[in-house]
């Protein structure tokens, strides 16, 4: 009986359509372990919504070479890195995860680090800022191969504030006493050093949820700082604050990333006038860079004017970046490469991340990863801002 | 319920099933994922670390809200040998339970000076000292940046001398760590030491005047505590790698604090259970962590108050003080109540000229008093003359302002109250003092605590010679029981007894503590007739032993036939001494206190 | 310079002192006649300043939302009394018992608060006087806020001493505070000033609560816990249940964390504090102002 070609060829089609169905599962499934709850919910919950916001987006266009994305494991950590621990665990087991996020919070950030790195799947950080997570072993060593970071890092935050701080030649930073506000402390003033090789710089520490700044405060006074930074989150750095006008303190005030949040401002109301911050450019540029304007419409689309987003649908809140807009780079960023590399293979990804040049992300405008930078965000992606009252509103303006 | 108690206490008892349930642990591990081998790693320490409070707390009474501290010294301190100066994890483990325990043993120092509230914000103290230390000693504890790079088998860096251990194989060695050390704390539990932790929890005064030390005791509970919460926090660091200030912080105290009590005091089962419990649940169900807070509160909240005994009362019964086999092996030996007989002689204790002043108060003046082996002396006077003050300065709980107290040629005046009882001078209370959940024959095998020799190591290992000695003294135990007419509810709690029984009960266990001078401070009060004279009987074979005897009381009937002299005490001074009949007719102690009674006489 | 120095330190400690003082004075209200003290009361305080919040954000003038918190709180006071003290020290458990149910009550509250209002901070709007009022002392400015919480130390203990000495009430409460059963068999009414002093205890912490928030500028959940621990602190070296000891107390662990903070290092202000608690409790347990307790054997 003569077979015809074409049955031939229908029949190897049928024959091997199952082979093809059955060696890719349906859905890019991705994972992540964040503080969704509890007292640092703000971080947490934040990137978890760019991420849902950015698979969304990704879906409606047709997914990646029409396979569907989805966040198939969102855990909850409340910043506590035991439990980050043992999420990573539980996510690491479902072999079906082929890219995932870093946990918001420099504590359960390097608590997971090495586990991760021991299993080679690609991970990107969104928020912690301490340098040892991407590179453990000094930044003049080669970076954990499958974890990438588009955060604030320590090291180039501390370069934008020196730049800011440099003018003067007495300066103070009180920081909290965890592992962010050491780190940071400690890059600024080297920075600073550096720069400048006589400034003087007091370096002083308090516990968060101090009630009382006085001592620290005093500190610096005694040393005749003329500009002080604050490395700490908000509600904190309205205390210092207060305590500051209580104690008829001025001098030029200036916050790290962390400090200029909601909390600072409702804490120090009127006070908050005049303080200088650094934090991401991206929002605060007029006009904000085409994937920065998308992804805020995106994100009023979704949830409104609400408490990450700030009342004015204009004007976005600078935070929106850091809270939400990260996780939404990060989840981007993954796709990309999973596109790029045409497999949802942990190495191939990795290796396409480590291709990726000028991507644009919301955040950032220009990302790019090599096998020796693991760190996208520069200095140039960073904006010294100035609080300003402007009617019965607070904003953030941006300097530089 | 009752019998589902029995039931399951009789199971989670048999060396078999936990033998078996081991076997099948280690067995089954390799097919369960690796997240839920970490989880139950995670479930194991919590055990150990539970079983610190269980000791501490639940047995021998001491509040700890800073165990986090003992936790957080035994993980850095292997977490830097092993890290920084690249010791051995088998040397490094066990020198961070040196180190816990030694750090225990100093904080008992301050800790045994003060209780209750006290106590709480002691401990309170130490933990959140540790945590501002840890905080601060950058160059061993890495600060607030934390000790990265600690080898654990979660990450796959961990060898043990030289051979790679990976997850599976740390939850299985974690197993073996486990189910030793819950058989050292249940070895522990029905030792001479386990009782002693709980008499003294009960009350210091009544442990003392059998002869346990309080101090001694308490700094013993304190060390191996923090031993114990030092090997969970050595293991913990081995198994995450990373140790951060934040994991030593006062949650940590309140989350072990919570599974002890929830789990029950006591129950080491329980406290398995309860580890299981709060570790799994948070992970399992993250819809939890929300609400996490809010459950968190109302358990501890709660628990106390709906099940006192946690888990563990629920479940099983109470746990019980005596190692089965030494009853086994007790069974099987017999013993004579003549036994207690005091082996020397018997000396006589001489009261010199005792003078107590409380302030302004003088309880007692220059009384003096001689109590000789095989005679009983009756001290009566009306209430607040000074008899008990003055069996209270003789046993060494009050210094005298003025006087001496004479024993055996030595001068035991001002010794520790369990020294003097060490010594052979041992009294009973006005108001029985014994453990309440303790059963007869537990109470009684109190007593002899001092005449069990065996070391604390031989204790926790059950070693037969321990047990051999154990079984000794239950014999005479038994004896005592006969003695005193209480075989027949020897096994049952103390507390469901009558007044009566548990006078004769802490008769018996000071006639255990082989006393040669014995001080009974009214031990009629409250006993019926066949009470009394079942007492009777039980002092005349003690005079018939050759003990020195002395009898607080008011019954005049109760020492009519019994004694052979006696002294009358008048606000403080004496005002007779001699035989009884004389005492009915001398006119000071008939002004003084008889009254009416002289009449009835 | 260093005058000045040293005197905002000073006037640094005296003012969180007062703080601690404030604190220390609701403890010991419980501790007098049941001889227990709420381990939760930071939540206490936390949820009184944000129920005023709420109760403000919705309209309400701002002193009603102070009385209507202060209320609620009390209200809450007399739960604690009933359901998580009073079973607990019935309990044949022993001391520890109300330790672990007020704190997990507390806990309780924290959470509740974090499930309803939120887990980030809050703003706290000034009740009396604002951020920026000062007067000067020596040259020092003084906030007027903290010579609030100072003064209304100062007036409590005042009002306490008289209450205690003076008054029928105040006896019936020392007879309490020495010995309760005794006390309910001469005829006091043991049960009814147990809840009352629960009650103002709750409803000091809600004072508290409110003052001290005022000056942070924010209110979040877990708002006042440390700020107890650090009352417990003040509480126990001034002796416990005394009211001059609860001021002692606070302006002395106040005064030293500010002066070691500033002249020692800034990372020790706060361990300072529980070092000097545990050195108290071993040299002298009973505080400066306590009475050593003697109970006959």
């Amino acid at each position: 009986m003569k077979i015809s070609r074409r049955t031939l060829g229908l029949s190897a089609t049928a024959l091997s359509l199952p082979s093809l169905v059955q060696a890719q599962p349906a859905t890019i499934k991705l994972g992540f372990t964040a503080a969704l709850t509890g007292p640092f919910n703000e971080f947490g919950e934040g990137i978890n919504r760019g991420a849902q916001i950015a698979v969304e987006e990704c879906n409606k266009a047709g997914g990646i070479n029409g396979r569907m994305v989805a966040l198939a494991e969102v855990l909850d950590d409340q910043l506590v890195p035991d439990r980050a621990v043992q999420n990573l665990r539980r996510i690491l087991d479902n072999r079906e995860i082929v890219g995932l996020m870093c946990p918001s919070g420099s504590g359960p950030t390097l608590a997971i680090a090495d586990m991760i790195q021991a299993d080679g799947r690609p991970i990107i950080n969104p928020q912690a800022q301490t340098p040892a997570i991407v590179y453990p072993n000094g930044l003049d060593k080669p970076p954990r191969p499958n974890l990438f970071s588009i955060s604030i890092s320590n090291t180039v935050e501390s370069e934008k504030l020196a730049a800011a701080l440099s003018q003067y030649s007495r300066v103070g930073i009180v920081h909290e006493s965890t592992g962010y506000g050491v780190t940071g402390a400690e890059l600024v003033r080297q920075e600073l050093v550096k720069r400048k090789p006589g400034l003087r710089v007091t370096v002083e520490s308090y516990n968060q949820r101090a009630q009382d700044m006085t001592a620290q405060l005093v500190r610096v006074q005694r040393a005749n700082a003329e500009a002080m930074l604050v490395i700490g989150l908000g509600a904190d750095f309205a205390v210092i604050r207060r305590n500051m006008s209580r104690l008829n303190m001025n001098l030029a005030l200036f916050g790290a990333a962390g400090a200029v949040t909601m909390p600072y401002i409702e804490g120090a109301g009127d006070l908050v006038a005049g303080t200088r911050a650094v934090n991401h450019a991206a929002f605060g540029r007029r006009p904000m860079h085409g994937a920065a304007a998308k992804f805020v419409d995106l994100y009023r689309a979704k949830f409104g004017t609400d408490r990450w987003y700030g009342q004015d649908a204009a004007n976005p809140l600078i935070s929106l970046a850091a809270t939400v807009g990260s996780g939404y780079d990060c989840i981007n960023l993954l796709i990309d490469a999973i596109r790029r590399a045409g497999s949802t293979n942990a190495a191939e990804i990795v290796q396409a991340l480590d291709q990726t040049r000028d991507f644009e992300g919301a955040t950032i405008q220009k990302i790019s990863f090599t096998p020796q930078n693991h760190v996208a965000l520069k200095l140039e992606d960073l904006g010294t801002y100035e609080m300003l009252k402007r009617g019965d509103r607070v904003v953030l303006e941006l300097r530089d | 319920m009752n019998r589902l108690r029995a039931f399951l206490s009789a199971l989670v008892a048999d060396w078999r099933l936990q033998a078996l349930l081991v076997l099948a642990l280690l067995l089954g591990a390799p097919l369960l994922s690796p997240g839920t081998v970490q989880i139950a790693s995670f479930v194991l320490i919590a055990a150990i670390f539970a079983q610190s409070i269980n000791l501490l707390t639940g047995l021998a009474g001491q509040i700890s809200l800073g165990h986090a501290g003992f936790f957080g010294i035994g993980a850095y301190c292997t977490g830097a040998l092993v890290k920084t100066h690249g010791l051995d994890v088998t040397l490094g483990v066990p020198l961070a339970v040196l180190l816990a325990g030694v750090a225990g043993w100093l904080l008992s120092f301050p800790a045994k000076r003060v209780r209750d509230v006290y106590l709480a914000m002691m401990t309170l103290g130490f933990g959140m000292v540790f945590f501002e230390v840890v905080r601060e000693w950058n160059s061993v504890t890495g600060g607030t940046m934390g000790l990265p790079g600690v080898p654990s088998a979660a990450l796959r860096t961990l060898s043990i001398l030289g051979v790679k251990v990976d997850g599976l194989a740390y939850f299985q060695l974690l197993l073996l760590i486990t189910a030793g050390t819950m058989l050292m704390v249940r070895n522990l539990t029905q030792s001479r030491i386990g009782r002693a932790f709980y008499a003294i929890h009960i009350s210091e005064i009544a442990a003392g005047s059998i002869g346990i030390p309080a101090g001694a005791t308490k700094q013993l509970a304190y060390a191996l505590s923090g031993a114990l919460a030092g090997l969970a926090g050595a293991l913990y660091a081995h198994l995450v790698g990373y140790l951060g200030p934040e994991s030593f912080a006062l949650p940590r105290s309140i989350e072990v604090l919570v599974i002890a009590i929830v789990g029950g005091l006591g129950s080491i089962a329980g406290q398995v259970l309860s580890a299981t419990l709060f570790t799994f649940l948070p992970e399992r169900l993250q819809v939890f962590a929300e609400w996490q807070f809010i459950a968190y509160g109302l358990i501890l909240t709660f628990s106390l108050i709906i099940l006192p005994k946690g888990i563990g009362g629920l479940l099983f019964e109470p746990p019980r003080f005596i190692r089965p086999r030494a009853r086994a092996r007790a069974a099987m030996l017999r013993a004579d109540a003549a036994m207690l007989r005091p082996a020397d002689q018997g000396a006589a204790l001489e009261a010199e000229r005792i003078t107590m002043r409380f302030g302004g108060l003088v309880a007692v003046d220059d009384v003096s008093l001689r109590l000789e082996p095989g005679r009983i002396t009756a001290l009566v006077g009306p209430n607040g003359s000074g008899k008990s003050t003055l069996v209270n300065v003789i046993t060494g709980i009050y210094r005298p302002s003025a006087g001496r107290v004479r024993f055996a040629g030595r001068d035991i005046t001002g010794l520790a109250d369990h020294q003097v009882a060490a010594a052979g001078v041992v009294r009973t209370f006005q108001d029985p003092r014994l453990v309440p959940h303790f059963t007869v024959r537990e109470n009684l095998l109190l007593g002899a605590h001092r005449q069990l020799r065996h070391s604390g190591v031989a204790a926790v290992l059950a070693l037969p010679g321990a047990t051999a000695e154990e079984a000794q003294q239950l014999a005479l135990v038994e004896a005592v029981l006969a003695l005193a007419d209480l075989t027949a509810m020897a096994d049952r709690p103390i507390d469901t007894l009558p007044y009566g029984t548990r006078r004769m009960a802490e008769v018996g266990r000071a006639l255990l503590a082989r006393p040669q001078v014995i001080l009974l401070d009214e031990p009629a009060a409250g006993l019926s007739e066949p009470e009394m004279e079942r007492l009777t009987q039980l002092i005349r074979d003690m005079k018939a032993m050759g003990l020195a005897i002395l009898l607080i009381d008011h019954h005049m009937d109760f020492l009519a036939d019994l004694v052979d002299d006696v002294v009358v005490l008048d606000s403080g001074r004496m005002i007779y001494r001699g035989d009884i009949a004389g005492m009915r007719g001398d006119a000071q102690v008939i002004a003084a206190y008889l009254g009416d009674e002289a009449a009835h006489a | 310079m260093m005058d000045d120095f040293f005197f905002s330190l000073l006037l640094a400690g005296i003012s969180v002192g007062a703080v601690y003082a404030l604190i220390a004075l609701g403890l010991n209200l419980t501790f007098w006649t049941t001889k227990t003290m709420n381990f939760g009361q930071g939540s206490l305080m936390m949820l009184c300043a944000m129920l005023t919040v709420f109760l403000s954000s919705q309209g309400l003038a701002m002193a009603l939302a102070v009385f209507g918190s202060l209320l609620v709180v009390a209200a809450f006071g007399v739960f604690i009394e009933r359901w998580t003290v009073r079973p607990a020290l019935q309990a044949s458990g022993g001391s520890m018992g109300w330790v672990v149910s007020t704190l997990g009550f507390g806990i309780f509250l924290q959470g509740v608060a974090a499930k309803y209002f939120g887990s980030q901070a809050v703003a706290f709007p000034d009740v009396v006087f604002t951020a920026q009022d000062f007067v000067t002392v020596f040259g020092q400015y003084v906030s007027l806020q903290y010579l609030v919480v100072l003064a209304v130390a100062v007036a409590l203990i005042l009002a306490l001493e008289l209450f205690v000495r003076k008054t029928v009430w105040g006896q019936a409460v020392h007879a309490v505070s020495l010995d309760p059963e005794l006390a309910l068999v001469q005829g006091i009414p043991v049960r009814r000033l147990v809840l009352g002093s629960f009650m103002l205890s709750s409803a000091l912490a809600g004072v508290a609560g409110v003052l001290i928030a005022q000056i942070g500028g924010t209110v979040d959940p877990a708002f006042g816990f440390d700020l107890v621990l650090l009352g417990f602190v003040a509480a126990v070296l001034g002796g416990m249940g005394s009211s001059m000891g609860a001021l002692a107390g606070g302006l002395l662990v106040g005064i030293i964390s500010k002066l070691v903070g500033g002249y020692v290092s800034t990372a020790a202000e706060h361990g300072i504090a529980f070092a000097l608690l545990m050195m108290a409790l071993a040299l002298r347990p009973q505080g400066l102002f306590g009475k050593a307790e003697v109970s006959k054997a």
